[in-house]
C-alpha cells in the first residue's frame, strides 16, 4: 500500500467545505465584483479601454466629418497685365536705402507681391551682395504695425485735411517767420534733395539738418581738415595687400558693408592660381565680426586706440622719413606689435589701407596721415569718387539741438529719422518737441518720435515707391515700387511737394530730374535704367594726396583724452544695426555671429573681468556711466579687450510694434556729444551686481569650442602654399586585421552601402571657409526663401530654432592639442581669453550615405537620383530617429505650428505678414520634421526653364538662396555631373576641400575649404 | 387575430403610403412657372420686351400646336418659309432662339403659366396663380414600383405566414399535439437562427466582406473630388468653346505652357471674341452679360466703367498644397494632352468638373508608363546616350527612369 500524503487536516478529514474548495485552482474567489462594484460606483473616471473607444469614435467622427472639402474660389484677373503670369515669378531691379543701409537690388514678385530681395550684381557698388538687414527689409514691408492711414494727434485722419492743417500751419510759421527744420538721416537720392530744396524754397527759414544715428561724422570732419573735402572716401579693400583697422566693424556695419565685404573676399580668396591673400590687423575693443576675421586681432581699449593710431603714425613716419608726433605711450606688447605691423605696411606702400571707425577727429586725422605717408590716396582710397552713404553732420545736429532748446524752432519735419529713440537725451528732445508749433514725422511705422509727433505722414515702404540714389558719386540706381501701396500712405517727397505749393507724381518729377541733370550728363534711357536698376557714369581717375592737417594738433589732443575705470564701447549687430528695424522677427531671431544670442542684447564683458568681480552670465548688472543707467544681463565674451564692456545699439525699442518692444536695453542714451562729435565710447562707467533673477538669454549655440576635432580645419597661408593640403590630414580609423594587428585606413575605403546612380544632375556645395565672414546673410535668405518659421526667445531657448543653415563659431582654446596628443577634455571646454575665432555655415549635408535615411520607419526621407537628401512632410510622423542620426545636426523639428498661432505672434499669425511666403514652398506644419532642401524649388525651376527652352542647364544659373545671397561668395553651389561646373574646379581633396567629419563617411554632397590664415603662427594668445 | 396586430399592421401600411403618396406630389410637382423660369426668363418676359418679344397675347396670337412647333425648334419653323415665323425672326434682330427639348405637355403648362400671368394686375397685389394643368407623364423612379412591390410582397408574407400558422395549429389540434410554448419574437428568431446556423454564418460572412470592401472605398475616396462639378457664377460651356468653336485650350488657359498653373483667363481675353459676339447660342446674352457687368462694359457704347468687380469662379481642381503640380513641365515638355488628364473637355464638358481623381496614385501610375519626350530637346541630350546605354537602346526610358517618382519633384 503506497502512503498518502495529506495537506492538511481537512483532507483528512474529507469536509464538506475542503471538497468544494480542492477543485479550485484559486483558494479564495478573485475579488472581480469589488472591482466592478467599485468602477460603477465611480462614475466619474472613464477606464483607460472606455477612453481609448471614445478617443477612437472621435477621431473617426472627427475625420468623416472634415472629409467634406469647403469650396474655393478662383478669382482671375479682370484684365491681366501681360508681363504677369499667375505662377511665374518676376523680377524688377530696384534699390533699398533706409538711411542706413544701402542695397541695389531685385526684387522677386509672384502675382504682384515681393517676396525676396536679391542682389544686382550691376551694380558697382553692391555687386550682388545684399546684407541680412536688407534681406529681410522685404519682411518689415509687411509689418502690420504699420501706419494705415496719416494721423493727427494720435488719431487717424485723412490726407486732404492733414494737408490742410499742414499748410495752414507752415504758412502761419513763415509769416512769423519762424525756423522751420528737416531733420533726417543721410539722403542719397537726388531727387529727394531737389524736392527738398523746392520745399525749401517755399518756406525759406527752412534748413535740412542730416545726422546718422551711427555717426562717422568725424572722418568728414577730419577730411576737411586734411585735404579740404568734407567726404567720406570710397575704400578699395581689394587693392591692399595689408589692412589694418581700428575699431572698424567694416565687413558688417561700416559705412558701406556690403560693398567692403565683397572687396574683402577678393583678397581673401586662394587657389591653385592666386597663392596670395591680404593680411589683415584689427585694433578693437569688442569681438567684432570683422575683428574675428584678423589675421591678427589685437584687443585694445577704447582709451588706447587714440594712442595706437598715434603710435603707428610715428613708426611710419620713422620708416619714412617724416617728423613724428607726440604719441601716447602703450603697452608694451602691443608697441612690439605696432612696429612689425608697420614694417609690413612700409613694404606694402601703395598697396595697404588704415582704416579708423572711431568717431574721433583727431584718431582720422592721424589716420588720414598714416596712409598719406604709405601713399594709399589714389590707389586703396579713393577721394574723388566720394561715398555717399553717411552725410551727417555731428556738428549741425548739435547747432540744431541747441536751437532746439532755446525754443528757437517752430516746426520739424522727421524723415528717415527717429530722434528721441536714438539720440543721447532723447526724452529732453521729446519735451521739446511737444513745445514746438508744428511737428510732422514721415516714418511708415510707429517708433518713439511719431509718439510725440502732432502729425504722421507716412511715407510709402521702400518697395512701394519710386526713389534713385547715389550712393556714390556718379553712381546712380534707381528704386521702382514693386507692389502697390498696402495702406494709405503717401511718398514723403510727395508730401514735401504738396506743402511747397508744387504736389507732383514723384516718378515724373524723378523722370524730369533724370532728364534734366542725370542723362544731361551721359546719355541714357530711363527704361534702360528701370531694366538694369543703375546708371554710372564713368568714374573719376582717384589721384593721391597729402594731408594738410595739424597732426601734432591732433595727437595732443589724443594725448588729453583722459579715460578712468571701467571702459564700454556701444557697437552695432549684423542683425538689427541702428534698430531702425527693430519689430522685423527675422532679424530679432537672426542669432549674433559672435555671441550666438537672439532677441536680446547684453552687456560683454572679458572673461578675465568676469572672473575677478565675479559676475556669471545672465547675471543682472546696473551699468552706470554719467547720469544714465540701465540693467542688463551680463555676457562672458572671449575676445573682449580687459578692462572694457560692450553694448550693442539698436535695442530697448519701447514704441516699435509687437515684437521689439522692450527687447533689450536702449544703449543710445549713453552716446555723448565728444566736442562736436557723438561719441560711442563710454568711459567711467560703473558696474554692480543686482541681487535680481538671472537673466535668460536664449542663444543657439551653447558649446564653443571644437574640443580638439577638426572640424573646420585651418592652416596658415605659410604652410599652405608649401604643402596644399596643410590642416587637412584626412582622418585614419583602425581596423582589425587578423587577431591583434591593427592598420589604419581610409573611412571612404570602408563602404557599407552601394553607391547611388547619378541622374541627370549631381548637386553640390562648396564652402570656401576662407570667404566666409559669418555675417549671416545666408540665413536670412534662407529663411525668406524656405518659409522658415520665427519661433521666438523660449524656443530658441529650448533649441529649437528653425533656421535651415547656421553659422557655427567656434573659439580657439587653450588646451587644444596639438597633432597626436590627447588634450584635457574639461579644459578644452573653456575657450582662451583672447581665442581665434572661425566659423563655419552648416546646413544639410545631403549625405550620398545619410544616416537619417536608413532610421526613417516611414520613409520620409529618402535619396534622390541627384543627390538631394529628400524631405516629405506630409509622410513625416515625427519620430525625430532622423535628427537623432544625423551627425551635423542640421534637421529641425516643428514641435508646434508657428503660422495661425497666437503663441507665436509673429510674421505667420497675420495675413499681412503671410504675404511675404514663398508659394512654391510648403508652409510646414506641427509634428514634422525639416531642414535645408537645397532650395529645390530653385532647381526644378531652373531644370524646367531649360527644359522649356531646350537647352543644357548652365553653370551658376541655378543657385541655391545662400549661395546667391553670400556677399563673399563663399558659397558655390553647381553640378557635380557638369565637368565645366566651378564646383568640380574646385572639389580638390588633395589640397584644400574636405567634408566635414569625413572620418563618418557618410560622403555628403557639400564639402569644405580649409580656412587659411595669413599669420606666421598657428596659435595667438 | 388580435386588435393589436391589425392596428399594428395598418399603421406600418399608413406611414408607407403616405410616403410614397408624398414623393409623389414632390417629384411630380412641375408646374409652368418652374419650366418658365429655367427655359425661358432669360430672354422673355411676360409683358414686356427683352431679348425676344413680351409673350403676353400669344395664345391668341397664334394656335397652340403653331407654339410647340416653335419653341421646340424655332429656326425650323423659319426655315420652313412660314410667314409668321419669319416675320418674327426679322422683327428681332434674327436672333436665334435656341431649340427646347421640351415635351408638349410642359410647353402648354409654359403656354398656361403665360396666361395666368397676363391676367394679372401690372403690380401690387399678388394674385394666386391658378395652379396649371399638372404634367403626370414623368417617368416614375424606379424606387417607388420597388416600394409598392415591397409592401405587396410584406402583406402577402404576413397573410401567408398567419395562414400557415393556422393551418399547423389545426393539425396539432387534429392529432392532440400538445400547444408549444408560445415564444416572443426574440425568442423566435434566436430560435431560428440557431436552427440555421450554416445559413446565419454565410450571410454574416458576405455581409462584413461587403461591409468592408464598401468601407474600404468609401473611406479611400475621402478627399478624392472625382467628379465634382460646382455650379459656376457664368454659365460657361467647355462644349461649345472647345468643342463646337474649336477654340484651343491654351489660348484662354495660356498659363498652361508657360508656369505652374493653367489659370482661369481673365475677362480681358472672354472680351477678345465677345467684344464682337454679343449673344451666344445656348443661352442668348445672359450669360456673356455677366462678363460685361464684372468688367462695367457697355455693350451699345462699347465703353468700360470705372466700376468692375472680378468673377468667382468656383476651383474645380484643388490639388492640395503639399503637393506641387507645374502645367508647363507636363505641357510644354512633356507634350502631354490636356485630356489625358483633364479628360473629354470639348466633347462632353458644358460644365467643367474634374474628371481624373488626381490622387497621388493616378500621378504615379502615368509617370510609370509614360515615356519621356527626350528626343529633340538638347536638356536631355547627355542623359539620353547614357541612360540608353544603362538600360539598352530599346528600352523603354519612362518618366521612373529619369527619377519621376522622387519626394522632393513634387514635395517640397
Amino acid at each position: 500500500m503506497s502512503k498518502k500524503y495529506w495537506k492538511g487536516v481537512e483532507e483528512l478529514r474529507n469536509d464538506a467545505e475542503f471538497v468544494r474548495l480542492k477543485n479550485n485552482e484559486f483558494f479564495e474567489q478573485l475579488p472581480l465584483d469589488q472591482v466592478i462594484e467599485k468602477k460603477a460606483q465611480d462614475v466619474n473616471t472613464t477606464p483607460r479601454r472606455d477612453f481609448l473607444k471614445f478617443l477612437g469614435f472621435s477621431v473617426a467622427a472627427a475625420s468623416l466629418a472634415a472629409c467634406e472639402a469647403p469650396v474655393r474660389k478662383t478669382i482671375p484677373y479682370l484684365i491681366r497685365p501681360d508681363q504677369i503670369t499667375p505662377g511665374i515669378a518676376n523680377w524688377y531691379a530696384s534699390s533699398y536705402f533706409d538711411g542706413y543701409d544701402y542695397c541695389s537690388v531685385i526684387v522677386k514678385t509672384r502675382e504682384g507681391r515681393p517676396i525676396k530681395l536679391e542682389g544686382n550684381t550691376l551694380s558697382s557698388v553692391t555687386k550682388g551682395g545684399v546684407n541680412a538687414r536688407v534681406q529681410a527689409a522685404i519682411l518689415s514691408l509687411y509689418d502690420s504695425a504699420r501706419f494705415k492711414t496719416p494721423m493727427v494727434n494720435g488719431k487717424a485722419s485723412k490726407w486732404p485735411e492733414v494737408d490742410n492743417d499742414i499748410n495752414g500751419k507752415l504758412s502761419a510759421i513763415a509769416a512769423k517767420g519762424g525756423q522751420i527744420r528737416i531733420l533726417s538721416s543721410t539722403v542719397i537720392s537726388p531727387s529727394t534733395k531737389k524736392a527738398i530744396a523746392d520745399f525749401s524754397a517755399k518756406y525759406p527759414t527752412t534748413k535740412h539738418v542730416v545726422y546718422d544715428s551711427v555717426s562717422v561724422s568725424a572722418m568728414r570732419q577730419a577730411n576737411l581738415e586734411s585735404f579740404g573735402v568734407n567726404t567720406i572716401p570710397t575704400y578699395n579693400f581689394d587693392k591692399a595687400n595689408v589692412i589694418v583697422s581700428l575699431d572698424a566693424d567694416f565687413l558688417v556695419n561700416w559705412i558701406s558693408p556690403v560693398e567692403h565685404a565683397r572687396q574683402y573676399a577678393e583678397t581673401r580668396k586662394i587657389n591653385g592660381g592666386k597663392k596670395s591673400m591680404s593680411r589683415h590687423i584689427q585694433f578693437e575693443t569688442a569681438l567684432s565680426v570683422t575683428g574675428s576675421n584678423a589675421d591678427l586681432r589685437i584687443p585694445v581699449k577704447p582709451s588706447q586706440q587714440g594712442a595706437v593710431a598715434a603710435n603707428l603714425y610715428n613708426a611710419i613716419a620713422a620708416g619714412t622719413g617724416a617728423s613724428a608726433v607726440s604719441a601716447p605711450s602703450v603697452d608694451a606688447e602691443v608697441s612690439k606689435k605696432i612696429a612689425a605691423i608697420a614694417a609690413e605696411l612700409l613694404a606694402n606702400k601703395g598697396k595697404s589701407l588704415v582704416v579708423s571707425g572711431i568717431n574721433n577727429p583727431a584718431v582720422q586725422n592721424l589716420v588720414n596721415g598714416i596712409n598719406s605717408l604709405l601713399e594709399n590716396y589714389g590707389t586703396t582710397i579713393d577721394l574723388d569718387n566720394a561715398n555717399n552713404l553717411r552725410q551727417g553732420s555731428d556738428t549741425d545736429l548739435s547747432a540744431f539741438l541747441d536751437e532746439v532748446t532755446k525754443g528757437g524752432v517752430a516746426a520739424v519735419l522727421f524723415y528717415n529719422c527717429n530722434p528721441v529713440y536714438t539720440l543721447p537725451n532723447g526724452s529732453a528732445f521729446a519735451a521739446a518737441m511737444k513745445k514746438m508749433e508744428l511737428t510732422v514725422s514721415f516714418s511708415d511705422r510707429p517708433d518713439e518720435t511719431t509718439s510725440v509727433c502732432q502729425y504722421i505722414c507716412p511715407d510709402h515702404h521702400a518697395l512701394e515707391s519710386w526713389s534713385d540714389a547715389e550712393p556714390r558719386t556718379g553712381v546712380y540706381s534707381i528704386g521702382q515700387p514693386t507692389i502697390s501701396p498696402l495702406f494709405a500712405t503717401r511718398q514723403a517727397q510727395e508730401s514735401l511737394l504738396t506743402w511747397a505749393g508744387t504736389p507732383a507724381n514723384f516718378h515724373d518729377y524723378m523722370a524730369a530730374y533724370w532728364n534734366a541733370n542725370i542723362f544731361s550728363k551721359a546719355s541714357g534711357s530711363w527704361n534702360k535704367v528701370l531694366q538694369d536698376g543703375v546708371f554710372e557714369l564713368p568714374a573719376a581717375t582717384p589721384k593721391n594726396y597729402k594731408t594738410a592737417a595739424n597732426l601734432n594738433a591732433a595727437a595732443d589732443a589724443i594725448g588729453k583724452t583722459n579715460a578712468g575705470g571701467f571702459e564700454m564701447v556701444l557697437y552695432e549687430k549684423v542683425g538689427l544695426g541702428n534698430g531702425q528695424q527693430a519689430n522685423n522677427p527675422w532679424l530679432q531671431e537672426l542669432p549674433d555671429p559672435i555671441s550666438k544670442i537672439t532677441w536680446d542684447n547684453y552687456l560683454a564683458v572679458s572673461p578675465k573681468d568676469a572672473r575677478e568681480k565675479g559676475w556669471k552670465q545672465g547675471n543682472v548688472v546696473t551699468v552706470k556711466a554719467g547720469n544714465v543707467s540701465v540693467k542688463a544681463p551680463v555676457v562672458i565674451q572671449p575676445g573682449q579687450a580687459f578692462g572694457t564692456a560692450s553694448l550693442a545699439i539698436g535695442y530697448g525699442r519701447t514704441v516699435a510694434g509687437k515684437v521689439a518692444d522692450n527687447r533689450g536695453v536702449n544703449a543710445y542714451p549713453f552716446t555723448s556729444f565728444s566736442g562736436a562729435n557723438l561719441s560711442r565710447v563710454v568711459s567711467g562707467v560703473d558696474i554692480q551686481k543686482t541681487a535680481d533673477e538671472d537673466y535668460m538669454l536664449a542663444a543657439t549655440q551653447t558649446h564653443h569650442t571644437m574640443m580638439g576635432r577638426a572640424i573646420v580645419k585651418e592652416t596658415t597661408l605659410a604652410e599652405w602654399v608649401k604643402n596644399p593640403a596643410a590642416g587637412n590630414a584626412e582622418e585614419l580609423l583602425s581596423v582589425k586585421v587578423g587577431k591583434h594587428e591593427e592598420v589604419k585606413k581610409k573611412a571612404g575605403d570602408m563602404n557599407l552601402w552601394a553607391d547611388f546612380d547619378s541622374g541627370n544632375h549631381h548637386w553640390g556645395m562648396s564652402i570656401d571657409l576662407n570667404s566666409c565672414i559669418g555675417c549671416g546673410a545666408c540665413v536670412v535668405a534662407c529663411t525668406a526663401e524656405n518659409n522658415v518659421s520665427v519661433v521666438g526667445k523660449d524656443e530658441v531657448n529650448r533649441s529649437r530654432e528653425m533656421h535651415w543653415i547656421r553659422i557655427d563659431r567656434y573659439y580657439s582654446s587653450d588646451a587644444d592639442p596639438k597633432e597626436g596628443e590627447s588634450g584635457d577634455i574639461k579644459k578644452m571646454e573653456d575657450p582662451s581669453d583672447m581665442p581665434r575665432v572661425v566659423f563655419q555655415p552648416v546646413m544639410c549635408q545631403h549625405c550620398a550615405h545619410a544616416p537619417c535615411e536608413t532610421v526613417c520607419p516611414v520613409i520620409a526621407t529618402s535619396h534622390s537620383s541627384e543627390g538631394l537628401n529628400q524631405m516629405t512632410y506630409n509622410r513625416c510622423v515625427g519620430t525625430r530617429y532622423c535628427a537623432n542620426n544625423c551627425p551635423y545636426k542640421v534637421r529641425r523639428f516643428n514641435w508646434f505650428q508657428y503660422s495661425d498661432n497666437a503663441q507665436f505672434d509673429f510674421n505667420m499669425n497675420d495675413d499681412l505678414g503671410k504675404m511675404v511666403l514663398n508659394p512654391d514652398v510648403v508652409v510646414r506644419s506641427r509634428g514634422v520634421m525639416e531642414k535645408c532642401s537645397m532650395c529645390v524649388q530653385r532647381l526644378q525651376d531652373g531644370k524646367l526653364t531649360a527644359k522649356k527652352e531646350g537647352r543644357k542647364l548652365v553653370d551658376g544659373e541655378v543657385k541655391t538662396a545662400c549661395a546667391q545671397s553670400c556677399p563673399t561668395h563663399a558659397i558655390t553651389f553647381g553640378d557635380f555631373n557638369n565637368p565645366e561646373s566651378e564646383l568640380n574646379k574646385m572639389w580638390d581633396p588633395e589640397g584644400r576641400s574636405y567634408h566635414l567629419l569625413g572620418e563618418l563617411n557618410v560622403q555628403p554632397n557639400v564639402y569644405y575649404q580649409t580656412k587659411v590664415r595669413n599669420a606666421e603662427e598657428r596659435k595667438e594668445a | 387575430m388580435s386588435n393589436r396586430y391589425i392596428s399594428r399592421h395598418i399603421s406600418f401600411l399608413v406611414t408607407v403610403f403616405s410616403l410614397a403618396l408624398f414623393s409623389f406630389t414632390t417629384v411630380s410637382a412641375q408646374d409652368g412657372e418652374a419650366l418658365f423660369k429655367n427655359n425661358c426668363s432669360s430672354c422673355h418676359a411676360v409683358k414686356e420686351k427683352l431679348v425676344g418679344p413680351a409673350l403676353k397675347g400669344m395664345s391668341q396670337r397664334r394656335p397652340e400646336d403653331w407654339l410647340i412647333k416653335w419653341i421646340k425648334n424655332s429656326q425650323a419653323v423659319v426655315k420652313s418659309g412660314d410667314e409668321y415665323a419669319v416675320k418674327i425672326f426679322n422683327e428681332n434682330n434674327k436672333v436665334a432662339m435656341p431649340a427646347f427639348g421640351l415635351k408638349d405637355e410642359e410647353i402648354k403648362a409654359i403656354i398656361a403659366y403665360v396666361k395666368a400671368e397676363e391676367q394679372k394686375p401690372d403690380a401690387g397685389a399678388p394674385v394666386t396663380t391658378p395652379g396649371a394643368p399638372v404634367a403626370q407623364q414623368e417617368p416614375q423612379p424606379i424606387w417607388l414600383y420597388l416600394l409598392i412591390a415591397a409592401v405587396i410582397l410584406y402583406i402577402l408574407s404576413s397573410v401567408l405566414g398567419r395562414v400557415q400558422r393556422t393551418l399547423s395549429q389545426t393539425v396539432r389540434h387534429k392529432e392532440g399535439q400538445p400547444e408549444p410554448a408560445r415564444m416572443t419574437r426574440w425568442e423566435s428568431s434566436l430560435h431560428w437562427i440557431r436552427n440555421n446556423k450554416k445559413l446565419v454564418a454565410v450571410i454574416l460572412i458576405f455581409l462584413t466582406l461587403y461591409g468592408s470592401v464598401k468601407g474600404w472605398y468609401s473611406l479611400m475616396s475621402i478627399g478624392i473630388s472625382q467628379g465634382y462639378t460646382p455650379d459656376q457664377p457664368i454659365a460657361y460651356s467647355h462644349k461649345l468653346h472647345a468643342g463646337d468653336m474649336q477654340i484651343q485650350c491654351v489660348y484662354c488657359h495660356s498659363g498652361a505652357e508657360k508656369g505652374k498653373t493653367a489659370g482661369i483667363p481673365s475677362a480681358n481675353v472672354c472680351m477678345n471674341c465677345h467684344k464682337f459676339v454679343k449673344k451666344g447660342p445656348l443661352t442668348g446674352t445672359a450669360e456673356i452679360a455677366k462678363i460685361y457687368k464684372a468688367l462695367d462694359y457697355d455693350p451699345d457704347k462699347g465703353t468700360y466703367g470705372p466700376n468692375p468687380k472680378p468673377i468667382q469662379w468656383v476651383r474645380v481642381h484643388n490639388l492640395p498644397d503639399l503637393a506641387y503640380f507645374n502645367h508647363a513641365q507636363h505641357v510644354t515638355v512633356g507634350k502631354v494632352a490636356c485630356q489625358t488628364c483633364h479628360g473629354p473637355v470639348q466633347d462632353s464638358m458644358t460644365v467643367a468638373g474634374q474628371y481624373s481623381p488626381l490622387t497621388m496614385g493616378w500621378c504615379i501610375t502615368c509617370h510609370r508608363t509614360t515615356k519621356v519626350k527626350m528626343e529633340g530637346n538638347a536638356y536631355y541630350n547627355d542623359f539620353h546616350k547614357q541612360l540608353l546605354s544603362k538600360y539598352g537602346a530599346d528600352s523603354l526610358l519612362t518618366v521612373e527612369s529619369i527619377g519621376g517618382l522622387e519626394c522632393a519633384r513634387c514635395h517640397y
